[in-house]
């Protein structure tokens, strides 16, 4: 069929109109000619585009960096990047703003007289150095710490760990990890024997049902929900939401399940009886490749200084082990968790359908939770009764919050107990790395000092008097927060914080060092998946800003350790690469040599004959396994992984009389962590100009509460006052209340609670009591 | 005798043929029951062609529809709604359905085949990729006017219309990523199209059989070098 879209007039008209455009570009200067358009074609479509991964989650898309003389102006998906296949979120598309915020700091700031002076890097390097050396002197080396996160690339962590571990003797080195990722590590070590999931992302292409325990995908991991959903439309995939909140990801999920707070460690175990109870099990797989195991009980919430927990675990019988979970039969578990025994055995049909692929997902809802380790254990519990782990789209999947939580953390070991290989305890392990480093084996301290939460008592005891705090926010990020900015801001206390803008954390140093952030330096990250992505220097970082790994560096040459620090400065980043490998050259572990990296879209670990390992444990992948069966589970002297029996225990502060409510605290799409970077970006700071609190509607109701009245929550802590946000964003359940911990303003942490899992020493930022009242 | 053996033998090969059926089906029922999955490796070379012709169907509506004049989007309005050319455009109005969805059919009510809203005086621009429901993923609402904290952050030179064509009067090549915007009449055709870019023949429908994505990232495969000299 032809349907004319000229008639003759308009025809003419165009015509007469594109005469006349020729003239005018005869007669007017500027207007441009064929040849001048050719040149200038690339014209904003063609910029220099070069692929890095993103900035901020743990996912770790792909993105292109678009440069612009010299300054890097747009953001692109990287269509050749496996993680997110050119998609982005909000975050990450407007990622490079972050770096342009008008109040970049671009000069060390030293603190004389209680006020910021301004100096030269050199000068506030130099004044580290001897404050270290002075500390040492004076207090010993236990008394210099150094606070890290999971945002360090991975040679900031390893210069980090080499330095205080290797040559100044001291096993003072954390991260803001430990607040998010511990009990997922702690998890894998129990139940698996060595750290990091054993699948990957391309397990969601292959799974049929997906169980979000306690997260909240569509906002926290918008990417890897995104292709759930895509998964959904292609093949009718299940996807079902467990959590204490309605979320946008309930409303996605096909079915949504609200449980109280704490009892999800009850609902597991309910689910495991339910498998066993139904004939589910697996049994040629748990008898190949399981051991039973019990740990201690009643550990206690690490609410006191100096609390100190070591699990005994002891091996049971399979019987041993269906007896106890006869106490977590649905019905009993219904009146605990409010979850109907009808829901409890739905889950567990899906989980014990042979023929469905069931993944796992989850985040912070297990690991911020005073049982965070058992909460992990209870999850490979179901996955190994039912044999359904590393293979494709049967994965219990650990997700991460931090671009290098992997990365740098948990592989490099920026973990007091940590070494890039192995722990400080281990006499082998302590030799290998002392080699490796070029430092005496004795120079490594065998006994662990201080998890997070307790350095940060530390400093306030005066244990520690000297703190170097790079990439990270504790100021807004440590729960009781008022406890630690008060002890950090105590006499004779020396805080070096190196970050790339003012924070509430920079409002307590002595001394500020500017630092360059992602693409104006060179690094890599490591994502969830095990995926090491590297990154290129792209736009210079302002004024004096440096890299954290250079800071440390040059340090370290200034405390006389040039022999172990010999880097030169333009091939640093490489230098250390190479000599960071060397510490995991084995088949379990083996990373990607920087060749590879800088040519693929990250490439994952192990890396063994120059392929990565999609599924580990599994014969039919992982190159590691050795035993001849399908399945090794070879981080285990025996080979077999460990289902632990772990009760329910409740939380240790629950609502009362007095303090009536729950207390949770989480994020949104809008904002990452503390803000310090997305708030800068206007588009994100204008769709989430600040904090709330988010109140059931029948309890704003009864205290007659809008959206937008002034809200005041108090706990045992203090209190703070919030605009309420009732039927928007999430509705908690009733008797329970939500904040975003993001707004420096507005400091949810200064109420929430200092407790911890005894196992992790990771906090539970999610559950404390807390009173509402209008304010 | 020899007929009557002919017919056992007749039925036990029968039975050996039901056993073996009956088996080789049973196993291929053990098969896992899933839908394989298509591997869908991204092209980097080739850009995916998929979703050119998605709105085609619409091609001669658009042909014939009046162009109204006062409600026409410009570029100006275009770029004002994202920051940088390529970034994801924000929602300038009221999100009425909520905060508590992921945006999915609260959004393509409206963003899927556009049409005009008395509400808000316009038409709605169309979506170039209605599949990806999770809206909210990338598009946010602006509460404020106000800044958290200054910013020097500039964005990149926009392409201007009419100096995207390497000669005159040839056609324009395609100044922006193709991933999330194979549609191409989405934004390019109908009367929410910003009037610079609204194309003149929507109902040629095979755009890119002229426009080629002018891209060094999906495009540059280096020089173009003869390696046989004859």
């Amino acid at each position: 069929m032809y349907t004319s879209t000229t008639n003759r007039r308009s025809f003419i008209k165009k015509m007469a109109v594109l005469s006349a455009m020729t003239a005018a570009a005869t007669m007017f200067p500027g207007i441009m000619f064929a040849g001048e358009q050719e040149e200038q074609l690339p014209k904003g479509g063609n910029l220099d585009w070069k692929k890095a991964p993103c900035r901020f989650c743990g996912v770790g898309c792909g993105v292109m960096v678009g440069v612009e003389n010299g300054k890097a102006v747009a953001v692109k998906g990287d269509p050749k990047s496996p993680v997110n296949k050119g998609l982005c979120c909000v975050k990450g598309y407007h990622s490079v703003m972050a770096m342009y915020g008008k109040d970049r700091l671009t000069k060390p700031l030293v603190k004389k007289n209680g006020r910021y002076v301004e100096t030269s890097m050199k000068e506030a390097l130099d004044l580290i150095a001897s404050k270290m050396k002075e500390t040492i002197k004076d207090y010993g080396k236990d008394a210099v710490s150094i606070y890290g996160s999971g945002q360090w690339t991975i040679p900031d962590g390893y210069v980090a760990s080499k330095l205080f571990k290797g040559c100044i003797g001291t096993n003072n080195v954390e991260a803001n990890a430990r607040l998010c990722m511990a009990s997922a590590v702690t998890g894998f070590l129990t139940s698996f024997g060595i750290d990091e999931p054993m699948g990957c992302y391309e397990d969601i292409d292959h799974a049929d049902v997906f169980v979000l325990w306690g997260n909240n995908m569509a906002e926290m991991h918008p990417v890897l929900f995104s292709r759930l959903l895509d998964q959904r439309l292609k093949r009718g995939v299940k996807i079902i939401d467990f959590a204490t909140r309605t979320t946008r990801t309930s409303m996605a999920a096909d079915k949504s399940i609200l449980f109280l707070p704490q009892t999800d460690l009850a609902v597991a175990n309910a689910i495991c009886y339910e498998i066993i109870n139904n004939g589910w099990v697996n049994t040629s797989f748990v008898e190949k490749h399981c051991n039973f195991n019990k740990g201690l009980t009643n550990m206690g919430y690490g609410l006191e200084d100096n609390y100190k927990f070591k699990d005994k675990p002891e091996k049971i019988s399979f019987k041993e082990y269906k007896k106890f979970l006869e106490d977590y039969t649905p019905e009993k578990v219904e009146k605990i968790s409010g979850v109907s025994a009808k829901d409890i055995k739905y889950m567990a049909a899906y989980y014990g359908d042979p023929n469905k692929k069931v993944m796992s997902l989850w985040c912070m809802g297990p690991n911020q939770h005073s049982r965070g380790t058992w909460m992990n254990n209870l999850i490979y519990n179901i996955h190994l009764l039912t044999g359904k782990i590393s293979t494709p789209g049967n994965s219990p999947f650990s997700l991460t919050g931090q671009p290098s939580a992997c990365g740098t953390v948990r592989e490099v070991g920026t973990l007091t107990h940590k070494l890039p290989h192995g722990v400080v305890m281990n006499k082998k392990h302590r030799e290998f790395a002392a080699k490796i480093w070029d430092v005496p084996v004795e120079n490594i301290d065998p006994k662990p000092t201080y998890h997070t939460v307790e350095m940060f008592r530390a400093l306030d005891r005066g244990d520690i008097r000297f703190m170097w705090i790079q990439v990270t926010n504790p100021m807004v990020t440590m729960p009781k927060l008022k406890r630690y900015r008060d002890g950090a801001e105590k006499e004779g206390r020396f805080i070096v914080v190196s970050d790339i803008y003012p924070t509430p954390t920079t409002d307590i140093a002595d001394v500020i060092l500017p630092s360059a952030m992602w693409v104006e330096r060179e690094g890599m990250y490591g994502n969830s998946e095990r995926r090491t992505q590297y990154f290129e220097q792209m736009v210079q970082p302002p004024g004096e800003a440096m890299s954290d790994t250079w800071q440390l560096v040059e340090v370290a040459k200034r405390l006389g350790y040039e022999k172990q620090f010999y880097y030169k400065e333009d091939s640093h980043i490489e230098e250390i690469y190479a000599e960071y490998r060397k510490h995991h050259d084995n088949k379990k572990h083996n990373m990607a040599p920087l060749e590879v990296l800088r040519e693929n879209p990250g490439m994952q670990w192990p890396y063994v004959e120059g392929k990565p390992t999609k599924w580990r444990f599994n014969a039919k992948y992982d190159p590691a396994c050795s035993n001849g069966e399908d399945f090794h589970f070879y981080g285990k002297p025996d080979g077999k992984a460990v289902i632990w029996q772990r009760p329910y225990e409740p939380a240790a502060e629950e609502p009362d009389t007095e303090y009536p409510y729950w207390l949770n605290t989480g994020r949104v799409v809008e904002h990452w962590h503390t803000g310090s970077m997305t708030r800068r970006i206007p588009v994100l700071h204008r769709a989430m100009p600040h904090s709330y609190v988010e109140l059931n509607p029948d309890d704003a109701k009864r205290m007659q509460i809008k959206t937008g009245d002034m809200v005041k929550l108090t706990t045992r802590r203090g209190q703070i006052k919030l605009p309420a946000s009732v039927n928007e964003r999430g509705v908690p359940a009733p008797m329970q209340v939500f904040v975003p911990f993001f707004d420096e303003n507005m400091l949810i942490n200064e109420i929430t609670l200092d407790s911890f899992c005894p196992i992790s020493k990771e906090p539970d930022y999610k559950k404390c009591a807390v009173n509402v009242e209008k304010a | 005798m020899k007929k009557r053996l002919g017919i056992i033998s007749l039925f036990i090969i029968l039975f050996i043929a039901f056993i073996t059926v009956w088996n080789y089906s049973y196993y291929q029922g053990q098969e896992e029951a899933y839908i394989p999955i298509e591997n869908n490796q991204p092209t980097p070379i080739i850009p995916s062609e998929a979703g050119v012709f998605e709105r085609s169907k619409y091609a001669l509506d658009y042909t014939k529809m009046p162009v109204d004049e006062i409600h026409q989007r410009t570029m100006k309005n275009y770029y004002d709604n994202r920051a940088f050319h390529g970034a994801p455009p924000s929602i300038p109005h009221e999100v009425s359905s909520g905060e508590r969805s992921m945006g999915e059919n609260n959004c393509l009510k409206c963003h899927e085949n556009g049409g005009y809203v008395e509400k808000f005086n316009a038409y709605t621009p169309v979506t170039p990729h209605p599949e990806k429901i999770n809206c909210r993923q990338c598009h946010v609402p602006q509460k404020t006017q106000s800044l958290f904290k200054e910013t020097n952050f500039k964005r990149g030179t926009i392409p201007v219309v009419g100096t995207n064509n390497a000669l005159a009067g040839s056609p324009p090549v395609i100044p922006h990523q193709l991933q999330l915007r194979e549609n191409c009449l989405a934004c390019h055709a109908g009367p929410s199209a910003p009037k610079e870019i609204r194309v003149t023949h929507p109902e040629r429908v095979n755009c890119r059989q002229c426009h080629v994505p002018n891209n060094k990232v999906t495009e540059d495969i280096g020089n173009f070098i003869r390696k046989i000299e004859n």
